[in-house]
């Protein structure tokens, strides 16, 4: 196991330096100078040429990329080119909140989500069944953005109206307390949770069917254990696949949510520095996001193992 | 039994929300201001952005100020009086000193100004200083008196003078370079630098050993919320007192809302379409003026902007010096038909239009606007967009690089709120491409009087020149006149005293709240 790790971080590599350069490569291609959005549409053409020298965007792609990747592997990621702060500053304060953001709203969504997947699956065409998988196409169709909104109105203007309270109930931008950070989770939590409902459902249906549950029941074991541990843990692995994705798209795809509720995190630096074309930025941003991408998908790999003993890694 | 726990969650968790409320509304000694964006830096010198100044001038003051009617005003100077064509003596106000105890003299002021004209240090409103491409000379009288020579005569200056890019820093912190610059403040201003957490808030705290008037409120937040129904839910909520860049579309909504006042200020930015007098068919002066008066800008302002917009009356802006209102073209399809037959443009000819899309308020559907209402009078438009920053390169182009550019749209702001900033770039023949005169416009009665404007010191002169010039401009249509920007801002109304100034800057000093 050790060995397949060890194997997988090297492996890792590889895949890093080829997200950057394709990054790296891309940006430069998109239309639009950098130097002249740093020097402005007052610029004198011998300011931009100097802008552009002092950022060494006068140097063959390939230098430039050789001269980034010696930085970043001395810990220098550059600095913003619009804001003159150091990259790795500016991640170092985004990552963590997205982390909280995106881990948080990964545990609501997959709790609810596998709950109300397992409910539907062992009563089929239920009320609840039909009730919660129209809830779930809902969530899988409402967009964040809008979502967000109607929750900010929700319940920072309408309750508090409504109940004649002083101030609003949940504090409608903004990060730093527990209070701040429920709309945003709810508001990211909805369409992944609506996912993993269905695809909950779906696979417990399978695994339901399968003669060993019969047989677990037949044995006149509990109807919970049968469920629980014979038929869920049978129906995890793609559950766990979809999560694994779910979390990389969260590390990298809140920006509706992150721009909505102003939540300070690496998506919204990201498109903030897109339109800026503030190269730095972009490449730091994304390379964050690729090594989560890389991380998650190792642990996901990890845990195959320990959910189907059939997988080894030798 | 599994649905009721559910249930019985969910009432849990609302019930717990109510009872740990939110952020309750803001004190009375604290305003908070949602504002678009974050600021760049705290570098007054090099930031750009409406949004850095509005914060960083509660902190850092310039010698003079401009009031939002366009007065200028002593600030960190006493008086400022010509001594020669090209020299300005100022004195400045004695006892002020910075934050960090530093005392305000010449020798400050002299730092500040010499660092913004090192080219080294990339300031980007260096051009205040600069005349006829010569930057200007700071030498220190005394304690409290320094000079300013300029390569020309240069009306201007004091104006310039105002910009908040010409704050003065603490030579303390000059002293420590640009990155200490960017990531500390210390000024003379009504407040000081309390916190900034990037992307979130700037919090800025009343100087208690302001020199002039204190200010009432006592804390100040700076508060990041860049999407625009959020700033509307926050200022609804009570939980800003000040909500800036209210879309056109919100405003009778919020205007419905007791606890709301909607503030409309003039703005600073004009946006025009220019005419390349080079090319045909505009190189005709009734094709321009014909196109002036097939175009509906008040339907225009009307339609995409509910009104939040002024429909041109000069080449800038009313709030700025110099100002001369003129009669608008008004909409006369007749007019701009025969015009066009006189000038020999056949029915159907088409021309091609550059715009950019996303730079400007609406400016994709102003451009669409333009070309459905100029197919009325016979002229089949072709739309052509470009990204931003290609684009500006692209139709300001010399006419040797093959500039085939007909007419395009463009938008720009006056900070300087002075008509020489506002006209000398763009219609001095001198300026033509790579400079910003894009139409190639060229007539040496304006370029006289702009000239005489810019080196006669006298205010009543300059205005008559400006008068002149702009009337001669109106007529000879270099330009699609089209409107120019206002500003929308939503404030609580136990709030007074607010300012929302023309150059887009919030000014909080005078505020008080209730």
């Amino acid at each position: 196991m050790t060995q397949f790790i060890i194997r997988r971080l090297l492996l890792a590599l590889p895949t890093l330096i080829g997200a950057s350069f394709l990054v790296f490569w891309s940006i430069r291609l998109v239309p639009g100078d950098p130097a002249l959005a740093l020097a402005g549409e007052l610029a004198t053409p011998e300011y931009i040429a100097q802008v552009r020298e002092k950022l060494g965007l006068d140097q063959p792609i390939l230098i430039q990329y050789a001269n980034y990747i010696g930085n970043v592997l001395q810990g220098d990621m550059g600095r913003s080119v619009r804001s003159g702060i150091p990259v790795l500053e500016e991640i170092q304060i985004r990552l963590p909140r997205t982390l909280l953001l995106a881990s948080i709203s990964l545990i609501v969504s997959s709790v609810f989500g596998i709950a109300i997947g397992v409910t539907s699956a062992t009563k089929p065409n239920s009320w609840f069944d039909g009730g919660s998988m129209i809830f779930a196409l809902l969530g899988v169709s409402m967009p964040i953005f809008w979502l967000g909104l109607m929750l900010m109105i929700f319940f920072s203007v309408l309750l508090p109206q409504w109940f004649g309270l002083p101030g609003p109930v949940l504090p409608p931008t903004g990060s730093g307390t527990w209070q701040h950070l429920v709309m945003p989770v709810i508001a990211l939590a909805a369409n992944s949770m609506a996912l993993q409902a269905r695809m909950t459902r779906a696979c417990m249906l399978e695994v339901l069917q399968q003669d060993y549950i019969r047989t677990a029941r037949a044995k006149g074991q509990q109807e919970r254990l049968v469920i629980y541990r014979h038929g869920l843990r049978n129906a995890l692995l793609p559950i766990v696949t979809v999560l694994g994705l779910q979390f990389g798209t969260l590390l990298g795809g809140a920006v509706l949510t992150e721009t909505v509720f102003a939540w300070p995190g690496i998506g919204r630096l990201l498109v903030d520095a897109i339109a800026f074309r503030d190269y730095p930025i972009v490449q730091g941003a994304v390379l964050v996001i690729a090594t989560g991408f890389v991380l998650t998908n190792l642990f996901v790999d990890i845990l195959y193992a320990y959910l189907d003993p059939r997988i080894r890694y030798a | 039994m599994k649905q009721r726990t559910f249930a019985l969650l969910i009432v849990t968790v609302l019930l717990a929300s109510f009872l740990v409320m939110g952020p309750a509304a803001a004190q009375s000694d604290t305003l908070t201001i949602a504002s678009g964006t974050d600021i760049e830096n705290l570098n007054i010198h090099i930031v750009t952005s409406s949004p850095s100044f509005s914060v960083l001038e509660h902190i850092y003051e310039p010698l003079f100020s401009m009031s939002p009617e366009g007065e200028l005003e002593p600030l960190l100077a006493e008086s400022i009086e010509a001594t020669s064509d090209t020299t300005y003596r100022i004195t400045l106000k004695e006892g002020i000193s910075f934050t960090d105890g530093t005392p305000l003299n010449a020798e400050a002021v002299k730092a500040n100004l010499d660092w913004v004209l090192d080219e080294a240090n990339g300031a980007p409103f260096r051009f205040l200083l600069v005349v006829n491409g010569e930057p200007a000379e700071v030498a220190v009288v005394d304690e409290y008196t320094l000079e300013i020579t300029t390569a020309a005569p240069f009306a201007p200056l004091p104006a310039h003078l105002s910009h908040g890019a010409l704050g003065i820093i603490s030579p303390a912190l000059l002293e420590q370079g640009a990155d200490a610059m960017a990531s500390n403040a210390v000024g003379t201003g009504p407040y000081v630098l309390e916190s900034w957490s990037r992307a979130e808030e700037v919090v800025l705290k009343r100087n208690p050993d302001y020199w002039g008037e204190a200010p009432a409120i006592e804390t100040l937040v700076f508060k990041v919320v860049q999407e625009d129904g959020a700033r509307i839910v926050e200022i609804e909520a009570g939980t800003v007192d000040v909500a800036v860049r209210v879309p056109p579309a919100e405003i009778p909504r919020l205007e419905a809302n007791p606890n709301i006042d909607v503030v409309v200020t003039p703005g600073l930015r004009t946006i025009y379409v220019f005419f390349n007098v080079n090319n045909e068919p505009f190189d005709d002066v009734r094709v321009r003026q014909a196109v002036n008066y097939a175009v509906d800008t008040q339907a225009i302002v009307d339609n995409l902007f509910e009104g939040a917009a002024l429909v041109s009356t000069a080449p800038f802006a009313p709030p700025i010096f110099g100002y001369a209102e003129q009669q608008p073209y008004e909409r006369d399809v007749e007019r701009a038909r025969q015009l066009l037959a006189e000038a020999g443009v056949e029915e159907g000819t088409t021309v091609v239009l550059y715009h950019p899309t996303g730079r400007y308020v609406q400016d994709a559907l102003v451009a669409d606007a333009i070309r459905a209402q100029l197919a009325e009078v016979g002229l089949n438009v072709e739309l052509r967009t470009l990204e931003w920053t290609q684009y500006v390169p692209h139709v300001r182009r010399p006419m040797e690089e093959g500039n085939d550019v007909q007419f395009a749209m463009l938008g720009w702001s006056t900070p300087t709120m002075d008509a020489d900033y506002a006209l000398f770039a763009l219609f001095h023949s001198s300026e033509v491409p790579p400079g910003f005169n894009g139409s190639f416009y060229s007539n040496p009665e304006v370029d006289r009087l702009l000239e005489e404007a810019r080196s006669t010191l006298d205010p009543e002169a300059r205005k008559a020149a400006y008068s002149e010039a702009i009337s001669i401009i109106w007529e000879e249509a270099p330009w699609l006149f089209l409107y120019s920007e206002i500003q929308v801002t939503a404030i609580r109304n136990n709030v007074s005293g607010f300012i929302v100034h023309p150059d887009e800057s919030l000014i909080a000093t005078f505020a008080e709240k209730n």
